[in-house]
């Protein structure tokens, strides 16, 4: 117990101090961005008063370390400024279209694992059956076309061609059906490339641990097939499995970017390329700042299921 | 069940294994029986097939075998005739193994009692979770594991070697087999970790009505535990017998040679050897096996392959010049 408190402390501290980088990062970056930051956010048809009363309500007028303080001081009370054009809390613009992308990430992480895992129970125990080597084949061709072409050939197809789907938007406010519906298409996109990594991944973890002494043992001892794929030979190869999700959360909220974009559904993705395209820094800045967030808690949560899964881990307090 | 009949009876057991060298003939033709509440010990170099031997007994083959023949009768049936199914219905039920390597033996994610709650939840299907517990406990204090309670709930790497060795043979003795196999049980393990275990067996004997077979490559061991001796050579039984017998009066040059190794080792403190190149099993078998290394060898041994013949009572030897050479 001790030693799974110390281990949840040091990661919760690790944790900590890479969100403190990210903000510093983010910091220097917005000093370094060429130009005077009002010009560039206000455009050349602002009024040159109008442009000084920015820089003061900004605080950009302060010495950097001064707003450094500021700025982190704020983001620890969960203030990101505010948005220039609607003059908007950043915080609440962002906390209107996160659930979105949280719904669109976890349902595809969900259906990826739903379906990756047991794929790659059955390929791995199957070996050289037709499904493994269907497998093989289609996860490789799945992995290596991008998730936003997938969601243009699902939305030409089922949406506009068969139109069997809603699409474009996240639905009707308040109006479950619609928007499960049109959460199904992007979720697909999303998670294809991801059910056949997965359940590559599975099958080659769990093809190393059936060669392993403990799982013999487990054979000579006439315990079911099923009790030795399922609970000794899934919970080892979960391990490597657990490790290649947490760095690929990074690349799937990438995906996400794109498939929001493909689907015009509000999110993270959108706010984000809008804030590009309209050169929105502060409402840039705090949606970056959120996916920093939103991937290393992520990972945080990653290596707190490693320890829960393997003792080992947890005795030595770090990896 | 006939009680005069012996509790396994091998007959002919040939394995053949594919190989990019060809076939590799890993059993050349083993016989063996032996009866109820016997300790077999098998001994002979490491490459003899003593582990293929007892997988053949579990059947738990690796998957490039290409032939495997003759008979393994338990109690009058043919493991190798068995379905699948019907063979893993054996295992952990009449048949219990302990494995070389503890460090390897434990699933290292889960604990000691899950371990043993599932082997004796296969065993005995009707056992509640705090049965199999209770038993448990009292099984690992009986293989001399203090502090069971603390001790059933850690994890493996949490226990030294000794121990995880000791809690495998509680798993083997929890489902009441009426065979247990050994491989090399005690090679993993230090010198005075060694002495503890075998000490255990020892005292096992008592309590345990089934038969063991237990292999090793250390003599001394073996005439220490075991009623009967079956020296293993190449894929091939060249000796068996009582222990005692074949230690005091041994028929064939190669357990003749193994002992003055072991005399030796005991002596020089160094592993000695015998001379000579370790048959490979890509080998034709169409003379004496040891003949490439027998200090007795003549045109004879190299005439066509030598058989088990009995040469005392229980005791059979597999050479043709016994008589001449270890009258
Ligand atoms: N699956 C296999 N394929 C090819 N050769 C094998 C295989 N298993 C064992 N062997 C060979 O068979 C011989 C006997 O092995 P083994 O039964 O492990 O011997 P021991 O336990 O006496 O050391 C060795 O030479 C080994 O290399
Ligand atoms: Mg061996």
């Amino acid at each position: 117990m001790r030693e799974t408190l110390r281990y949840v402390a040091s990661r919760l501290a690790t944790t900590f101090l890479i969100v403190l980088g990210a903000m510093i990062l983010l910091f220097a970056l917005s000093a370094l961005v060429p130009g005077d930051p009002a010009t560039a956010l206000l455009g050349p048809a602002a009024t040159p008063e109008y442009v000084q009363r920015f820089i003061q309500e900004m605080g950009l007028d302060q010495p950097w370390y001064r707003r450094l303080f500021s700025f982190m001081g704020n983001v620890f009370v969960g203030n990101l400024g505010t948005d220039v054009l609607s003059g908007q809390p950043v915080t609440r613009i962002i906390a209107n279209v996160l659930p979105y992308t949280f719904i669109l990430t976890f349902s595809s992480i969900g259906l990826a694992v739903a379906f990756g895992v047991p794929l790659g129970c059955y390929a791995a125990t199957h070996r050289g059956s037709l499904l493994d080597h269907l497998l093989a084949f289609v996860s490789v061709a799945f992995i290596a076309i991008p998730s936003f072409v997938i969601a243009i050939f699902l939305l030409l197809i089922f949406a506009i061609w068969l139109d069997w789907l809603p699409v474009m938007g996240a639905g009707e406010a308040g109006n479950w059906f619609d928007q499960a519906q049109r959460l199904i298409l992007p979720t697909i996109a999303l998670s294809v490339g991801w059910i056949g990594f997965i359940a590559r991944l599975v099958r080659s973890s769990m093809l190393e641990t059936m060669g392993e002494n403990f799982i013999r043992l487990s054979r000579a001892y006439g315990l079911s097939n099923r009790l030795i794929t399922y609970k000794y030979a899934l919970k080892n190869a979960c391990i490597p499995t657990l490790a290649v999700l947490g760095m690929g959360v990074g690349r799937l909220l990438g995906g996400a970017v794109l498939v929001e974009i493909v689907f015009s559904r509000p999110g993270l993705g959108r706010l984000m390329f809008d804030a590009i395209s309209t050169r929105n820094f502060p409402v840039l800045q705090g949606t970056v700042l959120v996916v920093v967030l939103i991937f290393v808690l992520t990972n945080l949560l990653v290596d707190l299921s490693y320890a829960a899964i393997d003792p080992r881990i947890r005795r030595q307090g770090s990896r | 069940m006939n009680p005069d009949l012996p509790m396994i009876t091998i007959r002919n057991l040939k394995l053949d294994a594919r190989t990019e060298h060809g076939p590799a003939h890993i059993l050349r033709g083993i016989d063996l029986e032996f009866g109820r509440g016997r300790i077999v010990g098998v001994v002979g170099e490491s490459g003899s097939g003593k582990s293929t031997l007892v997988s053949c007994l579990l059947r738990l083959l690796p998957s490039n075998i290409e032939r495997l023949e003759g008979e393994i009768l338990f109690d009058g049936i043919d493991l190798l005739k068995l379905s699948p199914s019907d063979m893993n219905d054996w295992r952990g039920r009449k048949i219990a193994m302990v494995f070389q390597d503890p460090m390897t033996a434990l699933n290292p994610l889960f604990t000691i009692n899950t371990h043993l709650r599932d082997v004796l939840k296969r065993r005995f299907p009707q056992i509640s979770a705090r049965e199999a517990r209770e038993r448990s406990l009292a099984m690992l204090t009986k293989v001399g594991i203090s502090d069971a309670s603390v001790r059933l709930d850690a994890y493996p790497h949490q226990l030294s070697g000794g121990m995880r060795q000791r809690i495998v043979i509680a798993m083997a003795l929890l489902v009441e087999p009426d065979l247990l196999l050994a491989d090399e049980p005690t090679t993993a393990l230090d010198a005075t970790v060694e002495a503890q275990i075998v000490d255990l067996f020892d005292q096992l004997r008592q309590d345990f009505s089934g038969s063991i077979v237990f292999i090793s490559h250390h003599l001394g061991l073996v005439a220490e535990l075991c009623d009967d001796l079956c020296v293993m050579y190449g894929g091939t039984i060249v000796e068996t017998g009582p222990v005692a017998e074949v230690l005091a009066r041994p028929r064939h040059p190669y357990t003749r040679a193994l002992l003055d190794c072991e005399i030796e080792d005991d002596h020089g403190g160094r592993l000695a050897t015998i001379p000579g190149e370790v048959p490979s099993a890509t080998w034709a078998m169409d003379a004496c096996i040891f003949a490439s290394r027998c200090a007795h060898v003549a045109d004879i041994c190299r005439r066509g392959p030598t058989v088990l013949e009995t040469v005392a009572i229980g005791h059979k030897a597999a050479c043709k010049r016994s008589r001449e050479v270890l009258p």
